[in-house]
């Protein structure tokens, strides 16, 4: 995903300021942002994917990697989606409630429910590592934690999840 | 644990803010058209005929190449100039550039039997993702007046 070469020569033409390539590039990345967004922001999901591609485009100059424009819009997108589910307070739970473990078998088609018991810091780590599988280290460094921090959160969103589920 | 995450949904109106926040001096100018989206769709994807109607200082429209959504047109303008435009038309989503002008149109039902409107474009500053800012406001709106009376 980070080392396609007709992807980094997209986004040099967009950062060229080619608008044509930008409508190309957008049509590549909205779909990947609404993946992040929505288990993160939820209800609010739309706004948040809107805010993060704003951020996307209104900076897209300033990336100096294009060939890592994915981690780039990544990183931008999840910090995007905790921000505004941080807005509405009514999305952010006081207390964890519970995730099952990654593989469980009985997470299916009730996952919205069980996250929106969770925080949106709760969320983005559990969507990184379980659904992305990416390691401890980039996880917390997209999320701008320690990884010790990142594993506590990890844990005790499986832990939550998989109590809640089997009660 | 995939294939049941919830994915925010992207509309066409979002993504055309979107695009054009990454254009300097553009403005978006939505509006509201008392019509069904096919009809409204009909007379913007119109490129040839009444896509002139709309942005009346496009004359003479011709497709030169059409593959898929990708589109060349060339154009005139009312001043004699021609443009050589490329870009997407596809349904709810038109975006054009040549290398003096931008125009962009997106809509989408609003599930009331009308259609938003949204428009934005002008002439470009040679080469970049950036409007020359006069007028462009201006120019969107008596667009989009246009393509409301177009529509009845």
């Amino acid at each position: 995903m980070t080392t396609d070469p007709a992807l980094a020569a997209l986004v040099r033409a967009a950062q060229g300021g080619d608008t044509v390539a930008m409508n190309e590039l957008l049509d590549r990345l909205a779909p990947f942002v609404s993946r992040i967004c929505g288990p993160i922001a939820l209800g609010q999901g739309a706004d948040a994917a809107q805010e993060a591609l704003i951020a996307v485009f209104t900076s897209l100059r300033g990336l100096r990697k294009p060939e890592a424009v994915y981690g780039w819009v990544r990183q931008i997108a999840v910090r995007e989606a905790v921000r505004v589910a941080r807005q509405d307070r009514r999305a952010v739970p006081d207390e964890l409630s519970e995730l099952p473990a990654p593989g469980d078998p009985q997470l299916g088609t009730d996952i919205a429910d069980v996250l929106a018991r969770l925080s949106p810091e709760h969320r983005a780590i559990l969507m990184l590592r379980d659904r992305d599988g990416m390691d401890e280290r980039s996880a917390a460094a997209i999320l701008g934690v320690t990884t010790g921090t990142a594993k506590s959160r990890l844990h005790r969103a499986r832990q939550y999840f998989r109590k809640e589920w089997n009660a | 644990m995939s294939g049941s995450w919830p994915e925010a949904r992207v509309d066409d109106l979002t993504r055309f803010r979107v695009l054009a926040s990454g254009v300097s001096g553009a403005r978006v100018v939505e509006r509201r058209i008392n019509a069904p989206f096919e009809q409204v769709w009909a007379l913007v994807s119109d490129i040839e005929g009444s896509f002139g109607d709309i942005e009346p200082d496009m004359r003479g429209v011709t497709v030169v190449r059409r593959e898929g959504d990708r589109v060349e047109a060339i154009a005139r303008s009312r001043f004699g100039m021609r443009a050589r435009l490329r870009g997407t038309v596809r349904p709810g989503w038109c975006w054009l550039q040549s290398r003096f002008l931008i125009i962009g149109i997106a809509a989408v039902p609003d599930g009331k039997g009308g259609t938003v409107v949204a428009m934005t474009g002008g002439v470009r500053v040679p080469g970049r993702a950036a409007l020359v800012p006069i007028g462009v406001e201006r120019a969107a709106r008596r667009s989009l007046a246009r393509l409301a009376a177009a529509c009845g």
